[in-house]
């Protein structure tokens, strides 16, 4: 059978604007659900990466190495050597951008006035800079000058709470590898501002060979937090590091680290996904009427048609045809006006408004839209084949019409 | 029945499929309505009750500065008595004194400093849900040297009941406190950041050890009802005449990430139900467009017999009223049963157990059905739908009688 | 009762390219209580002329006095409810709303009207019968013959008691008895009620009950004449 493509291209477009109105209206539809599918995953992804990113900078770290007790047990006795051989190797390597050696142990901290449990990490300033684990502001002071500074970086409402403030020195307290109390005092140095009043309250820097001395520790460590480029491609580089880091030592990734942020991952993925389906069920009624009504309207026509020797499947493809343009176009628009609102968008939406209720969920004052392609051509993808689904009943039902009965209609 | 409305009804069932697919395109957004939002102002409701009912309660009474800088300092004198008086005034029951002080304890094994609280054993459970969860041993008996742990600080410890743990501290007066305690009980709350931090002791035997005399850090109030909040701290207001040290915080101030974590949750989810509604009045904004212009010829008919444009626009009007109250009739009558068959039930969904614990939420959601949940949802997508029909109808008042009645 | 006066009605239209002479300086007194006739061939400007006379078009110049009230100079709103309190129109093409019964076709004026519900019904039925609808009355338009839908027509113009009738070609789809019956009823409402009727007809059946001819050509009046109408010359309802 001949298909004569153009004609029937020509024919599906003039009678897209016979109603004109209708059309635009349903085109504004369809174009108002692609925008909203696209403008809201990039806002839920924007969302989610940047709870990620903030996440993995407090965890900190893409994985880490421990003692295979430490995670159940976080003791400076469950420590472990410093990276040595074929693991320091594979640290050096790429895809791993950046590592730490560090020592985090519980402590309590004392001026003379009060005091408070806190999470101690002994740390090489130049190796956290590199993981970009370091707190985001320094108040006063100056941060940790290098693994053997024997000052304290405190945050400023830990210092305010502690009533100390820079160069006042405080009793710190901690348990050494006999479970003795080992305690020494130490001078602040610096006063730091974080992202997250609860971080602020919660780490106290310190540098790891002073605290390590400190601990009767020669050269261990707690923990070794290792960084890629990408946090979603921690699976390409994390079996190389397990293999190398030796039975003796876990090495876990951040989903297993952090489950609600990798939860959270998968979550947003799959909403992201439902919201779009759902966007378009709604959509898909008024898809349908527009179709079922245009098809109606010309049923004498359809006839004629088909009276005239049109077989049934052209006449089903000329409206599935017509129906493919109206998405195609209403794709086109909503595609247009998501990138027009995203793009202004590209430095940030201020959320400050409700900056307390988003430290829950680790994010900060502001958020950045994440234009994802991927989710511009689901979106495309949804709206087109569940749009076509949609469209094949009225199709059907036209090419299923009597001549003789659709002629004899007035 | 009125000629108009009959007019206006049977006109709706000239095209039955397109009526159908209208209302459908509604009561499918309505019961999509009516599930989110009972999920989301349920989740709400168990985010406030089951944060607020954990430990903070609907207010406090405190030293003044005492909730930014948690000084030891900074204490209620008279604590018990301040309770009483509390409890007095509001002519509630939940009322308990609480004490409150830093320290670092040790087992044999392990040290960590924590935060120690002095509690009512008494008066605590009727504050706090932390006491009835216990899973191992007995709550506190108001005797001294007792203590109950959160798990996972029991396991950092490594401590179980029977097992000794070591204060050292400083008191009130800046004193060294040092004193030892037999752990008696562990509660499991399910909230990590609860069972990591959670240490309690007698009120009065937390006194004798922090150098506290009568002093205490907090009186905590749980009312029946969070709406009962504003009227409480009004009434609380007057003891600050005598001890203008005192301030009283609600549950806002007290837990302020609670808020503007369910407004900020409500701005998004609102963006996302205005796209729906908006969806849907494109829907009937189509369908009364093609039933006005189809009907150009009938309207300048009725135009021609001295009907006037206005009474035609709420004859309109009235189609559209009657096509959204199915869909909101449907919708309701749907969307409800959906409700309460999941306030039955539950549901939850792959990764909402480490979500809602997040949010001091249960694993399973049981939303429960409430008028707003049921109607507010539905009544926009209904104002919606009547707003939409304003630009069909509005078209009426530029027909001319003749023109209208030529076309075809 | 009402006399109209018309004065130089001129309206064209555009067809097109052409520009199509509706009216072309039109100037006609009718007396309240004629029984007049507009015939022509088609194109000669009839319709244009009865919808000029009931306010449905207005000219582009020339006066139209509706007993002695300028009603080409009128509101829409006004325009409006003249047509609704004064005027029954008869429609070429009927134009009954399909979703209506007949009854409630014919109650639909008066309801606009505010004619209270019992009153409606029983008006509606009476002239329902008058037309010789009775039995019919529950049928859709879709559900009648041409000419059942033609007298439904007539049945709403007459029963909200108009004091002028306008009907285009009322008769187009009757058959003679049921012509002759129509056409009794308008002799008899304009003889004892004083209903005055401009019927545009090309039905020989209907000019003979005229008791004024005017012929129409082009937009002009090319012939006025008085004459002498048959049909019976007595009072009395339909037999």
């Amino acid at each position: 059978m001949h298909w004569p493509l153009n004609s029937l291209l020509t024919l599906a477009w003039r009678n897209l604007w016979r109603n004109y109105r209708r059309t635009l209206i349903m085109l504004l539809a369809i174009a108002l659900g692609v925008w909203a599918m696209i403008v809201m995953s990039a806002l839920m992804r924007g969302m989610t990466d940047q709870m990620v990113r903030n996440g993995l900078a407090t965890l900190p770290g893409e994985a880490q190495i421990h003692h295979p007790d430490f995670l159940r047990d976080p003791s400076v006795v469950n420590h472990m050597p410093m990276p040595a051989g074929s693991l320091l190797q594979q640290l050096e390597q790429a895809p791993i951008t950046a590592w730490a050696a560090r020592l985090r142990v519980p402590g309590v901290l004392a001026s003379e006035y009060a005091s408070r449990g806190v999470t101690l990490l002994g740390v090489d300033p130049a190796q956290e800079a590199a993981l970009g684990s370091l707190p985001d502001t320094l108040l006063e002071g100056r941060m940790l000058e290098g693994p053997d500074d024997r000052g304290i970086l405190l945050g400023a409402s830990l210092a305010a709470r502690l009533e100390t403030s820079l160069g006042k020195r405080i009793v710190l307290m901690t348990q050494d590898t006999e479970n003795d109390v080992a305690d020494r005092g130490v001078r602040v140095v610096g006063i730091y501002r974080a992202r997250l009043q609860g971080d602020e309250e919660r780490f106290a820097w310190v540098g790891r060979g002073a605290l390590q001395e400190l601990l009767g520790l020669d050269q261990a460590v707690t923990e070794v937090a290792v960084t890629g480029s990408d946090y979603a491609a921690v699976g390409a580089w994390l079996p190389a590091l397990q293999a190398s880091a030796g039975p003796e030592l876990e090495v876990l990734g951040w989903t297993e680290l952090h489950t609600f942020l990798g939860t959270m991952l998968a979550v947003q993925e799959g909403f992201v996904l439902v919201f779009m389906v759902v966007v378009f069920l709604v959509l898909s009624f008024g898809l349908i009427n527009t179709l079922v009504m245009a098809v109606f309207e010309r049923t004498r026509e359809l006839g004629l048609m088909q009276a005239l020797g049109m077989r049934p499947a052209l006449i089903l493809s000329q409206v599935l045809l017509e129906s493919l343009l109206l998405l195609a176009l209403g794709l086109l628009l909503g595609n247009g006006l998501a990138l027009a609102t995203l793009l202004p968008l590209r430095d940030g939406v201020d959320i400050s408004a409700v900056a307390e209720g988003m430290e829950i969920m680790e994010m900060g004052a502001t958020l950045y839209p994440l234009l994802a392609v991927d989710d511009m051509l689901m979106s495309t993808a949804v709206v087109l084949i569940l749009g076509l689904l949609a469209s094949l009943l009225p199709a059907w039902r036209a090419s299923r019409l009597d001549p003789v009965r659709a002629l004899a209609r007035h | 029945m009125n000629i108009t409305w009959r007019l206006a009804w049977r006109n709706l069932w000239r095209h039955r499929r397109r009526t159908w697919l209208t209302v459908g395109a509604m009561v499918f957004c309505n019961v999509l309505l009516i599930f989110l939002i009972s999920v989301q102002l349920g989740s709400y409701q168990m985010m406030i009750d089951n944060s607020l009912g954990a430990f903070s309660g609907h207010l406090q009474l405190q030293h003044e500065g005492f909730d930014e800088d948690q000084r030891i300092r900074q204490s209620v004198p008279a604590v018990a008595e301040r309770a009483r008086q509390v409890q007095d005034l509001l002519g509630e029951e939940a009322v308990a004194a609480r004490g409150i002080a830093y320290a670092l304890a040790s087992s044999e094994e392990r040290s960590f400093g924590i935060q120690i609280t002095g509690v009512q054993p008494q008066r605590e459970p009727r504050v706090s849900t932390l006491p009835g969860l216990l899973r191992e041993g007995r709550y506190l008996s108001g005797a001294d040297a007792e203590i109950v742990v959160g798990a996972l600080l029991a396991r950092n410890l490594r401590v179980a009941p029977g097992d000794e743990i070591t204060i050292l501290g400083s008191g009130r007066d800046g004193s060294f406190a040092a004193a030892i305690a037999t752990v008696v009980g562990i509660v499991d709350s399910g909230i990590p950041e609860l069972d990591r931090a959670l240490a309690q002791v007698s009120l009065s035997w937390f006194q004798a050890v922090f150098s506290m005399g009568d002093h205490g850090h907090s009186v905590v109030v749980r009312l029946p009802h969070l709406e009962q909040v504003p009227l409480a701290v009004t009434t609380l207001q007057g003891l600050r005449a005598e001890h203008p040290e005192l301030v009283v915080l609600d549950w806002d101030q007290l837990q302020p990430g609670l808020r503007q974590a369910i407004r900020s949750d409500m701005v998004s989810a609102w963006v996302m139900y205005a796209v729906l509604i908006l969806l849907v009045a494109f829907s009937v904004l189509n369908t009364q467009l093609m039933s006005v212009l189809e009907r150009t010829r009938e309207f300048g008919v009725m135009l021609a017999l001295g009907v006037s444009p206005g009474r035609l626009a709420r004859l309109v009007g009235l189609e559209t009223a009657l096509l959204a109250a199915m869909g909101l009739g449907l919708g309701v009558v749907a969307g409800g049963l959906l409700a309460l068959y999941l306030q039955q039930v539950g549901f939850t969904f792959p990764g909402m157990a480490e979500m809602s614990a997040r949010f001091n939420l249960p694993e399973r959601m049981y939303p429960p059905v409430t008028l707003p949940s049921l109607l507010w949802g539905p009544l926009t997508v209904f104002l919606g739908a009547l707003l939409a029909a304003l630009y069909p109808a509005l078209r009426l008042f530029g027909l001319r009688p003749v023109a209208a009645m030529r076309a075809s | 009762m009402s006399s109209i006066v018309c004065r130089d009605l001129c309206k064209t239209f555009q067809q097109g390219e052409e520009r199509i002479t509706g009216l072309d300086r039109v100037s006609l007194s009718i007396e309240a209580g004629e029984l007049l006739c507009l015939s022509g061939p088609s194109g000669s400007g009839k319709t244009t002329l009865l919808n000029a006379l009931g306010g449905l078009d207005t000219p582009d110049s020339g006066s139209i006095s509706l007993a002695g009230r300028r009603i080409d100079q009128l509101s829409r709103g006004a325009l409006a409810d003249l047509r609704l309190r004064e005027i029954g129109f008869v429609f070429q093409a009927y134009n009954l709303i399909p979703v209506l019964s007949a009854r409630e076709n014919v109650e639909f004026v008066m309801q606009v009207q505010g004619v209270a519900a019992a009153a409606r019904g029983e008006r509606a039925a009476a002239v329902l019968a008058e037309v010789g609808l009775t039995g019919l009355e529950d049928r859709r338009p879709g559900e009648m013959s041409g000419g059942q839908q033609q007298r439904v027509a007539v049945a709403r113009a007459i029963a909200s008691e108009p004091r002028l009738v306008l009907a285009d070609e009322p008769t187009a789809n009757l058959d003679t008895h049921s012509a002759t019956r129509l056409m009794d009823l308008f002799q008899a409402l304009n003889r004892d009620r004083g209903v005055t009727f401009v019927l545009a007809t090309h039905d020989p059946r209907v000019m003979a009950y005229a008791r004024r001819l005017i012929r129409m050509e082009d937009g002009r009046i090319i012939e006025d004449v008085a004459q002498q109408p048959a049909g019976r010359p007595s009072a009395g309802g339909a037999g």
